[in-house]
């Protein structure tokens, strides 16, 4: 199985999860004891069909969903993010950063408010209550929207942009958060297909030049080929395939997306 | 037998319908006096009784025959909808039983309301109508002064219970917000607030107005109180229903930042819920200027005690003046609530 057999120096583990259990109150359950490593620099991709788990692993990452058992250890073994209760949860998310398939900002706000709100966990609340942020933090959120493209925008409302470019603030939100680790759930499931690239780039630079981890659920093969360095593949809850996105061949595709499922490629 | 809530509620409107329309069968036919009615309310009440379990039981040999009755049309359970037919109303068990309660109805109705034509058309009937709207047509200018302060009285004791009761209201609201109170603690404070909110509102303002007349006397106070108890309670809930039917998706974005409780409210749920609430309010002031007026009535100060006191004495040409200055009141806060709530959509 792809690298299982290459030891891992453990240094470089950030994110080490163990027999995670997740069942949701109507019965269901949702992930059956997954385990794995999430490595230090790397762009992570967990693949999968919906219903897969993927979604429920993402937000048991970051405690959007609290899991029913096993054990997410961040910071070098020292905290257990599946115990962490309160304030502990708001410290764990402040440093596990997410962006979503609908971006999820406030529509009513202006860009630069949306990116702003990345801050909000380091602003004390009555300072945050009556919009008081930094004058480095608003700086520092103009550099984000620069970064992905969009700083000439700051001063719009968010809900007046395009897909694309509301999920690039999602983006500049999600970094100036300071985040170790990004999560991206499906991130350019609701874009098209040109779109979709720009993004994923935007992605990879965050990764490559900022040095964010990044964990990542994609739907097509072709975009995790191109983007990913490692892959995991999720099916009812249980992973069945973990390595290299080059070593997914027909036979792997077959068993992870159900026989008679074709490859779709996004250009 | 399982009753499961389908079953309940078909079972209780068709035994409902059933004693409803053999009782007022009954009556018609037998025409009891009103003393008799009285006299023999333990029967009527047994036989009532009666009535309902023969209903129910009908109700469930219907259902076995395939019958459908008005209970079973209205609260039959997704599984059975295919029983409804598509035929014409007469020829359905449904429609009949539809048309001899709404008959009958409307029969006991007009009875009972004592609705009668020749009373309206009576000669001096009308001739004293008549006088009286001569009387309101003519208003007596001179108390209009008198008339406009009052009326002043009466929209600040409106605007001042709206005030008050805006940010009790605000921060409640969140606390009667089924999707916020998720916690098992949290849902029974949810279930509290709901219960007093409804159970306040299902007193009318007019009865707060009494009990604060004699709480804090009579006077403006005490109708301020009364609007600002009810207003409260209104806007709490009006304002809850719109924290749970906002978008999960931004409080997720802002709760993945790992902002605080306080912060995932400000910043995800008051933004998409700030424009619904100043219509809310608006209206709100609207309908306390109405209400504001009835209040004076019983004791509530303001432009409705001043009508009450020259209504009780037949002054018809100064109730007449009273009434205009209500009018054009209404109106204008009418308008002028439609138009910023038009604006803010």
């Amino acid at each position: 199985m792809g690298e299982s057999g290459v030891t891992v120096d453990s240094s470089k583990v950030i994110l080490s999860i163990k027999n995670l259990v997740k069942t949701y109150p109507n019965g269901v359950q949702a992930l059956k004891g997954v385990s794995f490593d999430v490595r230090e620099g790397e762009f992570l991709v967990i693949i999968g069909l919906s219903g897969s788990g993927k979604s429920t692993l993402l937000r048991c990452l970051n405690r959007l969903h609290d899991p029913t058992s096993g054990s997410i250890l961040f910071d070098h073994g020292k905290e257990d993010i599946a115990q962490v209760k309160g304030a502990g949860v708001r410290r764990i998310r402040q440093q596990i950063g997410m962006i979503f398939q609908h971006f999820n900002l406030v529509p009513r706000f202006s860009v630069l408010k949306n990116v702003l709100l990345g801050r909000l966990a380091y602003t004390p609340i009555w300072k945050s209550l009556l919009g008081w942020f930094s004058e480095a933090d608003r700086k520092k959120a103009i550099e984000h929207l620069s970064l992905v493209g969009i700083a000439e925008k700051a001063h719009l409302r968010a809900d007046n942009l395009s897909g694309g470019q509301q999920q690039r603030v999602a983006i500049a939100r999600v970094l100036s958060q300071n985040p170790k680790i990004i999560l991206a759930d499906e991130p350019v499931a609701s874009l098209d297909p040109a779109t979709c690239h720009t993004v994923m780039e935007y992605l990879k630079k965050v990764n490559e030049e900022l040095k964010i981890t990044i964990v990542c659920n994609l739907h097509f093969l072709s975009l995790v080929r191109q983007y990913a360095t490692r892959v995991i593949a999720l099916k009812e809850g249980e992973i069945i395939y973990e390595g290299s996105p080059q070593d997914i061949d027909e036979q792997w595709f077959a068993r992870i997306y159900g026989e008679g499922a074709k490859e779709v490629h996004v250009n | 037998m399982v009753i499961d809530q389908y079953r309940f509620r078909r079972l209780l409107f068709d035994s409902l319908n059933f004693a409803f329309v053999v009782m007022v069968a009954l009556i018609l036919f037998q025409a009891p006096e009103e003393e008799q009615i009285l006299r023999d309310m333990k029967f009527y009440a047994l036989l009532w009784g009666g009535l309902m379990v023969i209903g129910a039981l009908i109700s469930e040999l219907f259902l076995k025959f395939r019958i459908v009755t008005l209970g079973e049309l209205t609260f039959s359970p997704p599984s059975r909808k295919h029983l409804r037919s598509q035929h014409n109303l007469f020829y359905t068990f449904w429609g009949w039983q539809f048309i001899i309660s709404l008959i009958l109805t409307l029969w006991i109705g007009c009875l009972i309301t004592k609705a009668d034509l020749w009373e309206l058309l009576d000669e001096r009937g009308i001739r004293g109508a008549i006088h009286l709207f001569y009387a309101l047509f003519d208003p007596n200018w001179q108390i209009l002064p008198q008339a406009i302060v009052n009326v002043i009285v009466t929209i600040f004791m409106a605007f001042i219970a709206t005030a008050f009761a805006i940010p009790v209201a605000f921060i409640l609201s969140f606390f009667c917000a089924k999707n916020i109170m998720k916690h098992p603690v949290a849902f029974v404070i949810y279930l509290t607030l709901r219960t007093l909110f409804n159970f306040i509102r299902s007193i009318e303002a007019l009865i707060w107005a009494i009990i604060f007349s004699v709480w804090v006397g009579i006077g403006p106070f005490a109708g301020m109180m009364a609007l600002m108890i009810h207003s409260i309670a209104s806007l709490a809930k009006q304002y809850s229903e719109m924290v749970e039917s906002v978008g999960e998706g931004p409080i997720e974005g802002v709760q993945s930042t790992g902002a605080s409780f306080l912060q995932t409210i400000w910043f995800a749920i008051v933004p998409q819920v700030i424009l619904p609430y100043i219509s809310f309010t608006v209206y709100r002031w609207d309908t306390n200027v109405r209400m504001a007026t009835i209040i004076g009535f019983v004791g509530g100060g303001g432009i409705g005690t001043m009508l009450i006191k020259y209504q009780g004495q037949a002054m018809w040409n100064e109730v007449g003046t009273i009434v205009i200055v209500i009018a054009v009141v209404v109106w204008a806060m009418d308008q002028a609530s439609a138009l910023i709530r038009d604006a803010l959509k």
